[in-house]
């Protein structure tokens, strides 16, 4: 195609400088989300990541404990074995931390050989602090701290800190820093931390460097490793945060995409447009000897370089927004993977090439149809203004067969983890009801009565007249309005589902606890008889005790949590999601959560083996009698009898309680009297069922606050695409409107034929969003967040926020274009009924 | 701008010498966009039933006229009355309505509405008074020569055809007075001939005055009066003569 073509695209900029302008603005906006999202998870991913290496250092190999620990006498052996070049012992365990303030911090703490450790993890290696004696590396009672632990305990160098062993804290003092990046972590000398946390001879892991040319699997098996020891390589840590956080990074990366298809239909809108208004010139270059395909060619160059122009301002504007989200809220984006990590924006070459190509590809699919139809144009025919590019009736067969496929994809698996088709099913419903919009607006103004007065029957004969062109006009509110209605069905359905289900795994007034998660718990719990003190204390009518404690029961995936609880009645007290079976006489039954159930296929009925018995956690096996609805543990819970769990493990600890109260007792006056008996004000955190309740939504409100910021970008998006279109559509029908102020209209008269035209799209565009909205949102319930997350929850139909959004996009709709008709009464609009003007 | 008369008149009373107060009458009209004058000092009386024929080259300033006339511009200077109605001193809501009530356009591109069949567009001056009449609605159709055709949509008729549903639409609430701007434009002689047939029959048979803008000979010989704006300066006036 002849380069002096392109003078013709460029004319067409200038001249319509706006229209151009916002479709590129919106391909900018939807590629700045969507890359910022991408940025923003890909950075946090990278700094956690490089937190975790530092923290394991750089070996070969890692050999970990499969429940809790193993015989030291095994490093010994490691250490000795042919092929091994450096072996470093650990001792890793997650606690509680608290200084002076009783600040309670969630720590992770490494006993190591600091003889050992330069060699194999720098970052590990403590440093003194000035005035501490050379060997207090060795010194049992001498604690170092990453910067991280030390800016959120608010200590410094002399401090104490107290660590949480089991029943009491164990006091040490702050002698230097660890330069570890990432969540707090603190450091001190391997014997030190067997004797405090209860581990004389046991090591929770042993790192390995090779000798050159050693072969991991051959030493590995070499080594012929207890049941109880699993051998992984160097990079599983990283690569099992990444494997646990992908469905929610790539969720909330085609969330923030939402902007960007939303944008190829404003881009479909405003290119569908432009060719209706240059369909004389087009005919006349056809007739001067352009052809079809060049036609097309010229469109689509011109969408390509709306598209490209259009992603390069979006990756600036994402990497800026990523910059100060990652400021403001540190690569947490509410998922909660990412944790006590302050991120640096991490920018690269290939992922900034992929949302270029993916903001270029969504104008042009926007551009396509356009084109096609420039192609078609018949130039002798348009001239005579016969042909009209835009009016011929679409069939309904591609509609109903986006539908169908839309209604097929729902029903196919997740890929590798992630539900693909499931997307794709949602883009498939999208197309096919945009497609579906002219047939829609011919059924509602089908329905409606023969109206004789003169606006109305402008107004509904035009729309029905023009009903192709509203396809171009509404696109973008249909495709908006549909994914905001979905989303808010989902959220709703979710918070619903939250909501009931803490009011049934909430059933008492007061809990306390003391640890925050159950790897912590492995290194908190109450003293033994406590529970049967706090049951006799005044204002407590009775006390529910409850184990935790993580289950490893697969090394390749994180532990489940184990809650050991008195379950009489398992149907009652669980939010089970069927009856739960009865279990076979002698036998234990437990009760796997969704994730559990879905992660390692945990059907009710199934046997498994729970490591539970002794130290080394020998196998026990019971049988899963149901599966329980939990929206807390994303990778796994089960629930046991406590009695049973007793009864098999010979655990008699117990980390949590239940607390009902008598009628009138004060939930304030308990926790005193509770803290009282515990004799330390630190050892329990509270929580009354109210607040628990409130801060649990909160928590929910705020992971899912960035979709309702995504939806009103999208809405504003389609409401632009009715701008674009009203005003374009004004600018080609000048005579139209300069005929009807001839035959006597006022200006508010024409301008209300207009929002006439467009309230008739409009109320079908937004039945159609709604209906849409409803179809996606079932996939989303019932599909995509099972597949992702492996938690369901009922489908809840919010309607009086559904109607309001339908309503307030119908009226900002109509009120969009009454404002954009304002040209269509203009002097410009009289003066194009004259021939020789 | 200068109108001169270029034919005789015919019969019916020396212009300008009217017993009744006309129909339309300006007085020194003058029009000027950005600086630049279109027309000034125009003068014109039309009586009720009286055909007129405006003549001149292109761009001379006819259509401005006839929108001046018709309320859609403002005059610089001068005075318009339609029907003993001050028109420039009308709001634009009143203006509109005295279009609905008193005028009927006809234009060279026909200006058909698409979407609307044949009788929907000629019933339209009616619909916009809020006085919906079928029967008057078929009655100007058959006058026109269009009778059975009033379920069609504009696409499936011809130049003369469209341009006949034009002259209906004009007449079909009995104006006073019909702007008719080159209304054989576009169409070819025979066509236009008889187009201009059923205009003036229409325009007689309403009683209504036509102020035909062309510029066809052959239309502008079928009026009771020609007159020609000229390019004569700044200061020339629309004259008219004895």
């Amino acid at each position: 195609m002849p380069p002096s073509l392109w003078r013709l695209s460029w004319r067409e900029w200038q001249h319509h400088p706006w229209r151009h302008g916002m479709a590129l603005l919106t391909v900018a906006l939807g590629v700045a989300l969507a890359y910022s999202v991408h940025l923003i998870n890909v950075s946090a991913l990278a700094e956690f990541s490089s937190a975790v290496r530092a923290a394991n250092g750089d070996p070969d190999l890692s050999l970990r404990a499969a429940q809790h620990s193993f015989d030291d006498a095994l490093f010994e052996r490691v250490a000795a074995a042919p092929g091994v070049a450096l072996a470093s012992p650990l001792v890793e365990v997650d606690t509680t931390a608290r200084s002076a303030r009783h600040a309670r911090l969630a720590i992770d703490v490494l006993g190591i050989d600091a003889l050992s450790i330069a060699a194999m993890a720098p970052q590990l290696l403590p440093h003194p602090a000035g005035g501490e004696d050379r060997f207090a590396v060795l010194d049992p009672h001498a604690l170092f701290l990453n910067p991280r632990a030390r800016e959120l305990l608010g200590v410094a160098d002399g401090d104490s800190v107290e660590l949480r062993a089991g029943a009491r804290w164990l006091a040490l003092r702050v002698a230097g820093s660890v330069a570890a990046p990432g969540p707090p972590l603190a450091v001190l000398d391997i014997a030190g931390a067997q004797a405090g946390f209860d581990l004389p001879g046991r090591l929770t892991r042993i790192d390995v460097r090779l000798a050159a040319g050693a072969d991991p699997r051959a030493v590995a098996d070499a080594l012929a490793l207890p049941a109880t020891v699993r051998v992984l390589p160097a990079d599983d840590a990283e690569q099992r945060l990444s494997n646990l956080s992908r469905a929610y990074r790539v969720n909330l990366t085609v969330l923030a995409l939402v902007a960007l298809f939303v944008g190829a239909f404003l881009v479909f809108s405003v290119v569908s447009l432009s060719l209706a208004q240059r369909t004389p010139g087009f005919a006349l270059l056809g007739v001067l000897g352009m052809t079809a395909r060049e036609r097309r060619g010229l469109l689509l160059g011109e969408c390509a370089l709306l598209g490209l122009a259009g992603s390069l301002l979006g990756l600036l504007l994402g990497a800026a927004l990523a910059a100060l989200a990652l400021r403001w809220l540190a690569g947490d984006l509410g998922g909660g993977y990412f944790p006590g990590i302050a991120p640096r924006l991490r920018v690269g070459v290939g992922s900034a090439l992929v949302f270029a190509l993916l903001g270029t590809a969504s104008a042009l699919v926007g551009g396509w149809l356009p084109a096609r139809r420039a192609e078609a144009i018949a130039p002798a025919q348009a001239l005579k203004g016969l042909g009209d590019a835009g009016v011929r009736a679409a069939p309904l067969w591609p509609g109903a067969l986006l539908l169908a496929t839309g209604v097929l994809l729902a029903f196919a698996p997740a890929v590798g983890g992630l539900p693909l088709a499931a997307y794709a099913s949602v883009a498939a419903l999208l197309f096919g009801g945009v497609a579906l919009v002219p047939a829609a607006v011919q059924l509602l103004l089908d329905a409606l009565p023969a109206v004789q007065r003169a606006l109305p029957l402008l107004a509904m004969r035009r729309a029905r007249f023009q009903r192709q062109t509203a396809s171009a006009a509404v696109a973008g509110v249909v495709a908006s309005l549909a994914l905001s209605v979905a989303l808010t069905v989902m959220v709703a359905s979710f918070r619903g589902g939250v909501a009931d289900w803490l009011d049934q795994v909430l059933p008492a007034d007061l809990y306390a606890r003391t640890a925050a998660s159950s790897a912590a718990s492995e290194q908190a719990w109450l003293p033994p008889g406590f529970a049967e003190r706090a049951a006799a204390l005044p204002g407590v009518q009775r006390v529910a005790a409850s184990r935790v404690r993580p289950l490893q029961l697969s090394p390749t995936r994180p532990a489940v949590a184990l809650i050991a609880r008195p379950l009489p009645q398992p149907a009652q007290q669980l939010p089970l999601l069927q009856a739960p079976l009865a279990a076979p006489s002698g036998e234990i039954g437990v009760y796997a959560s969704e994730a559990a159930a879905a992660l390692y296929a945990l059907q009710p009925g199934r046997t498994l083996q729970l490591p539970l018995r002794g130290r080394d956690g020998a196998a026990v096996t019971v049988r899963v009698l149901g599966v329980w609805r939990d929206y807390a543990r994303q990778f796994g819970a089960i629930a046991i009898d406590l009695d049973a769990y007793r009864r098999l493990s010979g655990d008699a600890r117990i980390n949590d309680l239940a607390l009902w109260l008598q009628p009138g007792a004060g939930v304030a006056e308990v926790q005193t009297r509770l803290r009282a008996l515990a004799g330390d004000a630190g050892l329990l955190e509270f929580a009354a069922t109210p607040e628990l309740r409130a801060r649990s939504l909160a928590i929910f409100d705020r992971s899912f606050a960035v979709t309702y910021y995504l939806q009103a970008v999208a809405i504003a998006i389609g409401l632009v695409g009715v701008a674009a279109s009203i005003s374009a559509q004004v600018l080609a029908r000048r005579k139209e409107f300069g005929l009807l102020a001839h035959l006597g209209l006022t200006r508010r008269e024409v301008i209300a034929v207009v929002a006439g035209e467009a309230a008739a799209w409009l109320a079908a565009g937004t039945a159609i969003g709604l209906a849409l909205g409803l179809a996606v949102s079932v996939v989303l319930v019932h599909v995509v967040n099972p597949q992702s997350f492996h938690w369901t929850m009922r489908l809840l139909l919010p309607w009086p926020p559904l109607l309001a959004l339908c309503a307030a996009v119908l009226v900002a709709g109509i009120a969009t274009a009454a404002f954009s008709a304002r040209a269509a009464a203009s002097r410009a609009a009289l003066l194009a009924v004259k021939e020789d003007w | 701008m200068k109108i001169a008369p270029t034919m005789p008149q015919r019969a019916g009373g020396a212009i300008g010498h009217h017993a009744r107060v006309p129909l339309l009458q300006l007085r020194s009209l003058a029009k000027s966009f950005a600086d630049t004058a279109v027309f000034s000092g125009v003068c014109l009386d039309i009586d009720r039933g009286e055909f007129v024929a405006l003549v001149g080259e292109s761009g001379v300033g006819k259509s401005t006229l006839l929108n001046c006339i018709a309320g859609l511009e403002s005059p610089d200077a001068g005075s318009v009355s339609l029907d003993g109605v001050d028109v420039p001193a009308l709001d634009e809501s009143a203006r509109a309505r005295l279009r609905r009530e008193r005028l009927g356009f006809v234009f060279q591109a026909f200006h058909v509405l698409p979407h609307l069949s044949v009788e929907e567009n000629v019933a339209l001056p009616l619909l916009l008074r809020r006085r919906p009449d079928a029967a008057r609605v078929a009655e100007v159709l058959d006058a026109v020569g269009l009778a059975g055709l009033g379920r069609r949509l504009p696409a499936q008729l011809s130049g003369g055809q469209l341009q006949r549903v034009a002259i209906a639409r004009a007449v079909v609430h009995a104006p006073a007075l019909i702007l008719a701007d080159e209304p054989t434009g576009n169409l070819d002689p025979a066509t236009a001939e008889r187009v201009l047939s059923v205009l003036v029959a229409q325009v007689r048979e309403a009683g209504a005055a036509c102020l035909l803008v062309t510029h066809s000979q052959a239309a502008a010989a079928r009026a009771d009066r020609v007159l020609r704006l000229t390019p004569s300066g700044i200061d020339a006036r629309l004259a008219v003569a004895d």
